[in-house]
């Protein structure tokens, strides 16, 4: 019966896994000048300042084809490795001077994948060297709790304990928004630019 | 023409249908760009491009089409990448499949695509700080031309590191200049070690200039190369081959771009070129020039161009030394 109990409160509180119980996925909407906005980054912070848990192993590609990166706006955890396969029958070389993680890949060809840890928090712009047309961006952020906004302006964020969160927001030529937020299921969270 | 239009935008509405279907990405870029040049030229342009991948297939495809006006003649400024007069061209429309089995690599391309001699890409040509195409590959200087395109199937084969391309296909030229009917090829090997990268190709195809007195075909071989470590890249091409029977040109460039993290969002370019065309006098023709320049990503989607040229009298022109200044906003969707 236990079992049972159990279960079911996993299941009614939206975790996927036993090592998320108790917590649900924050969704909402990400809106400038009354419009949805696609590629904005949406992360939380626990409002009492409790470290953040470690980043998690998985995959996070930051792909080269048909002479562009994908995706365009990629959000990590500080500490995330991120893989930059080349797809492209061309050869690239991607770089990072400006700001955030700043590295220089070199040139490499076709099948290729180069990988770079993003250390510290901030936003990385992202080029290629040879190809100028191709730009993309690296937001890391201390939390494990982030998304990024789809064309329709939606986000997920996935397994958020529930809480008091200041909540961050991100779009390239904006100002970041900042707030604060009470998490509960099934509240969404709803980011306005004017 | 209006046929191949008609076909390109038949294709581009069955491939956004086919993404939105698949829910797959289809990424837009519009670029407007506008320049002047103390040659007394000011142009603006449009280019467009949609790119993507088909699935299941994994066929990537890629369409540009651009449409731009200058407001005179008589000099090269702003031909690094399309030309700036007539209606709206389409520059390419290719679809593309590449394989991966083991270490090897093979490759096909099939529709419309650019001359793939060398450096040829319109990256490579444009937006890197550089408004005029080298001398060897300008319409009108008896070698090549950036606005030289292919409808035909192009096929690569090898290693990353090391391959061969092979394009048979007939002119389908864009501009001022077109060449003539008739199947063409080319061939390029390529090879990579560390940050260098070495090309050599060869082209047979049909000359562009007047049949009254270019006979024969065109025959070109070349070399190029690449170097790019922290931020400093070098490059350059070397040509040789003839326009027509009993003509020859040789000519090259070497670029160097630096963009250093101290230099934040410029970019440094540098180009010394040659061009020697060898006909019967008058028409032979000997030419140097160079240039200095820079590209400023002012905003994300904003960059300034601007170059220095300083050329022989031998190139048609208005002016010894010339300033370039172009600027070009783009967005992506």
């Amino acid at each position: 019966m236990r079992w049972l109990v159990f279960t079911v409160g996993a299941l009614l509180s939206g975790a996927s896994n036993p090592a998320m119980i108790g917590t649900f996925d924050v969704a909402g909407t990400v809106h400038a000048g009354g419009k949805p906005k696609q590629d904005a980054v949406v992360w939380l912070e626990p409002a009492t300042g409790q470290p953040a848990p470690p980043v998690a192993k998985k995959s996070v590609v930051l792909d080269q084809r048909t002479s562009t990166f994908y995706p365009h706006v990629l959000a990590v955890q500080v500490g995330t490795t991120v893989d930059l396969p080349n797809n492209d029958r061309v050869f690239h070389n991607v770089f990072s001077f400006h700001d955030g993680k700043k590295f220089d890949l070199g040139l490499y060809p076709v099948g290729a994948v180069r990988r770079v840890t993003f250390d510290h928090r901030g936003l990385s712009r992202v080029f290629c060297n040879i190809h100028p047309n191709m730009a993309a961006y690296v937001l890391a952020v201390e939390s494990p709790y982030f998304s990024v906004s789809d064309s329709q302006g939606r986000f997920t964020i996935a397994s958020v304990p529930p809480g008091s969160y200041t909540y961050h927001a991100w779009r390239a030529g904006a100002p970041n928004v900042t707030g604060s937020v009470v998490l509960e299921a099934g509240k969404p969270l709803e980011i306005t630019w004017p | 023409m209006a046929l191949s239009r008609l076909a390109v935008a038949a294709f581009i509405a069955g491939v956004l249908y086919a993404q939105i279907a698949h829910g797959q990405p289809v990424t837009v870029e519009v670029a407007q760009s506008g320049g002047y040049s103390t040659e007394e030229i000011a142009a603006v342009a449009t280019q467009g491009r949609v790119f993507g991948e088909l699935t299941p297939a994994r066929v990537r495809f890629n369409v540009e089409a651009a449409w731009g006006k200058r407001s005179g003649k008589g000099s090269d400024a702003f031909g690094a990448a399309y030309p700036y007069e007539g209606p709206v061209e389409v520059i390419e429309a290719y679809g593309e499949r590449t394989f991966l089995p083991g270490r090897a690599l093979f490759g096909v391309k099939a529709g419309r695509y650019r001359t793939p001699f060398g450096i040829s890409s319109g990256s490579d040509h444009a937006y890197m700080g550089f408004l005029r195409a080298p001398l060897i590959r300008y319409n009108g200087y008896f070698a090549l031309s950036n606005s030289f395109l292919e409808h035909g199937v192009d096929v690569i084969a090898g290693t990353p590191h090391l391959s061969l391309e092979a394009s048979a296909g007939v002119p389908a030229d864009v501009g001022e200049i077109e060449r003539r009917p008739g199947l063409g090829t080319v061939v390029r090997g390529q090879g990579a070690w560390g940050p260098v990268i070495l090309g050599v190709s060869r082209i047979h195809t049909r000359p562009y200039q007047n049949p009254r007195f270019a006979r024969g075909r065109t025959v070109f071989t070349g070399m190029d190369f690449r170097w790019m470590q922290n931020g400093v890249q070098a490059r350059g091409e070397w040509i040789t081959g003839r326009p027509f029977n009993n003509t020859s040109t040789t000519g090259g460039y070497v670029d160097l771009l630096v963009h250093r993290p101290v230099m934040g969002p410029v970019t440094a370019v540098l180009r010394a070129e040659r061009l020697h065309y060898d006909a019967a006098p008058p028409f032979a023709m000997r030419a140097d020039r160079y240039t200095a320049g820079t590209r400023i990503r002012l905003l994300n989607e904003l960059a300034t161009q601007v170059a220095i040229v300083h050329q022989s009298p031998q190139i048609p022109q208005r002016r010894a030394t010339a300033l370039d200044l172009g600027l070009t906003y783009s967005i992506r969707r």
